[in-house]
């Protein structure tokens, strides 16, 4: 297993991948994956496009069926837990997809509320102030009552993850959080997350292949490729890596090919 | 060589029935699901009501207008066919038969499939696109009971009003046709009517439009909840207008089937 | 969670004790709003908080901005290292009127 990180038995683990294999049809996705978790990191799942990386995630939510091996969360197998258990558990957990997922009929109070309306008996104005308390926290007081197609692509963003948060939930995952945002916002994401973990001990698994912004917050990193792991430990041993494929990762290196020039000229010009 | 041809034929064969069979189980496993959480409490009014004005409310000049027509070309036709027989009391019957009975049901819930049905698709295909049903489902939200059950709960309320005015509507209509326009004895209509209609045509008019209200719901919701899975394999845009289109054939094609099953059983 | 009340320097003293999370908060919201119906100065003992969340955190605000209308003063009181990392995720640290002990208040 390529987990250099320290193994002690003391840790305790929120997330426990076990030997997780996963099929699209008769392509396999995820060949034997096994990550852990620990309580209050911030654990960054990395790879490029194709890697698995998405895959997993939707496998960790519980949005697909794994054909075989199992995900611990907070210690329940989710695999095999029934649907009215699973939302119970989904309680714990706070998603900020990729796109945000906001839902276009409702405003951004609205959408950031909506958990909070389902699942508890709070008061009107409590649920008012604690949706204020969010928008502030990712800098977004006085926008409750837009409508999310009034909101630029950065802003959906902090809505989703205000959304994320309303719960105080314990387990956080975020799907390409910095896409589309500029680095100014970006980092000011990444500090959020950050004090996130420090003053909820949120535990925070987050998918990117934006190399600076997982190295500023990550406490642990998860290389992904092809389906599968190539090593998960600290920056530091990430960066050291010997592995191959690890090296391309980090330093965005296209893959090498000499070029022909015949054939370059051929593949330019030919017919049809 | 030779062998080659039927070979294909009983693989496609063999191919096309697991598809349908798992078809027909995932949709009735989906209809299951989102009438039963009809009876589970608390319901959601509002989002109930909001349904009930997108597909009832808005679709009411639509019914109105073509309910009109209808009445007016039914009772063009009774009195064309029927002058020659002399009937002409027959001509108020007639065409509020035709309305009660059939068109009136049938063309309601196909104007409601075109206005309602289509949307319902595209609006959940479109949801299903940008992850927002898999957020409902991470923030433990049953989709179904959310964004599904009140369409189908709006839908069964509003689809038997909507019929009842088209068929309001188009007795009106063709009275101004008949009476007004063709010298039929006004008392001759109206007598006409009250003489040949009676409970068991009202009552078929009615639950067709039930059934009706089922099937346009199921098999709209259906195909744009699950456009990921569609077909052709189509992603994004395209495969939203792809399911739209398919829901409103399907369901159009299935309401005039059903059509014809309810009628065989109930008259 | 556990609530205990006490009158001290002319003020009526809340502890919250335990975690006041989404399940508990109603009681310490319904508590603090019954507490400055009563035209009470109101004080939020915070020491023996070990988790507190947003939602414990709103109905401290809401009761603060309800003592303000009413001319009522409110204040938190010896607040524990884990309500205030929250407090200062949620910028209120610097809102609230906040003391380490009774004897500041009387001063």
């Amino acid at each position: 297993m390529p987990d250099v990180s320290t193994q002690d038995k003391d840790i305790e683990h929120v997330i426990r991948v076990e030997n997780l294999v996963t099929h699209f049809g008769d392509r396999e996705i995820l060949h034997n994956v096994n990550i852990n978790v620990r309580k209050g990191e911030v654990m960054v799942i990395m790879g490029g496009s194709g890697s698995g990386k998405t895959t997993l995630l939707r496998h960790m939510l519980g949005l697909h069926q794994a054909s075989s091996g199992s995900i611990y969360m907070l210690g329940q197998d989710i695999t095999q837990l029934s649907k009215k258990q699973m939302y119970e558990m989904r309680r714990n957990m706070g998603v900020a997809f990729q796109g945000g997922a906001l839902f276009s009929s409702m405003t951004v109070a609205e959408n950031i509320q909506l958990p909070l309306y389902e699942h508890t008996s709070l008061d009107d104005m409590t649920i008012k102030i604690m949706t204020r308390m969010k928008l502030e926290v990712v800098n977004l007081a006085g926008f409750e009552d837009l409508m999310p197609s009034e909101l630029s692509g950065g802003m959906i963003k902090r809505v989703a993850l205000a959304r994320s948060i309303i719960m105080d939930p314990r387990l956080l995952f975020f799907d390409e959080p910095s896409a589309g945002l500029d680095p100014v916002v970006s980092a000011e994401l990444d500090e959020l997350i950050l004090r996130l973990r420090d003053a909820m001990g949120m535990t925070i698994v987050i998918v990117t292949h934006e190399l600076d912004s997982a190295f500023r917050i990550a406490d642990r990193i998860t290389v992904l490729d092809q389906g599968q792991i190539l090593i998960t430990g600290s920056v530091e041993d990430v960066k050291n890596c010997d592995n191959e494929r690890v090296q391309n990762l980090l330093n965005r290196k296209p893959k090498d090919e000499d070029i022909d020039p015949e054939a370059y000229l051929q593949r330019l010009t030919r017919e049809g | 060589m030779l062998l080659a041809t039927p070979i294909r034929l009983i693989e496609k064969i063999g191919f096309e029935s697991i598809y349908i069979t798992r078809l027909t189980g995932s949709m009735i496993i989906f209809l299951v699901h989102c009438l039963g959480n009809i009876f589970i409490l608390p319901i959601r009014f509002t989002a109930v009501l909001r349904q009930i004005y997108f597909i009832g409310a808005r679709s009411l000049l639509v019914i109105i207008v073509t309910g009109m027509f209808t009445g007016m070309v039914l009772a063009l036709l009774a009195y064309y066919n029927l002058k020659q027989y002399g009937n002409m009391e027959l001509i108020g019957a007639a065409t509020a038969l035709g309305l009660i009975q059939e068109l009136g049901p049938v063309l309601a819930a196909l104007m409601v499939i075109g206005r309602a049905g289509s949307a319902m698709t595209a609006e959940l295909g479109i949801m299903r696109n940008s992850e927002q049903i898999d957020a409902l489902e991470c923030m433990g939200i049953d989709p179904y009971r959310f964004l599904i059950t009140p369409k189908f709960i709006a839908t069964i309320f509003s689809l038997p009003l909507l019929t009842c005015v088209f068929d309001v509507v188009g007795i009106c209509g063709g009275y101004l046709v008949a009476v007004i326009n063709n010298d039929v004895p006004s008392g001759a209509f109206i007598q006409g009517m009250i003489t040949n209609v009676d409970w068991a045509d009202l009552r078929l008019g009615l639950v067709k439009p039930l059934t009706f209200s089922v099937i346009i719901v199921w098999i709209c919701s259906y195909k744009g909840f699950y456009v990921h899975q569609n077909r052709s394999g189509v992603f994004g845009a395209e495969g939203v207008s792809l399911v739209t289109t398919n829901a409103v054939v399907m369901s159009s094609v299935s309401v005039l089937a059903l059509d014809y099953v309810v009628g065989l059983i109930m008259l | 969670m556990e609530i205990k009340k006490r009158n001290e320097a002319g003020h009526s003293i809340i502890s919250l004790i335990g975690e006041v999370d989404l399940h508990y908060s109603p009681r310490a919201r319904e508590e603090i709003l019954n507490t400055l119906k009563d035209k009470q100065n109101v004080l939020i003992d915070l020491s023996d908080v070990s988790y507190i969340d947003s939602s414990g955190i709103a109905s401290l605000v809401e009761g603060y901005q309800l003592s303000k209308k009413a001319g009522q003063s409110f204040g938190l009181l010896n607040i524990s290292n884990a309500a205030m990392q929250v407090l200062k995720l949620a910028r209120l640290d610097s809102v609230f009127p906040i003391y380490s002990n009774i004897d500041e208040i009387q001063n």
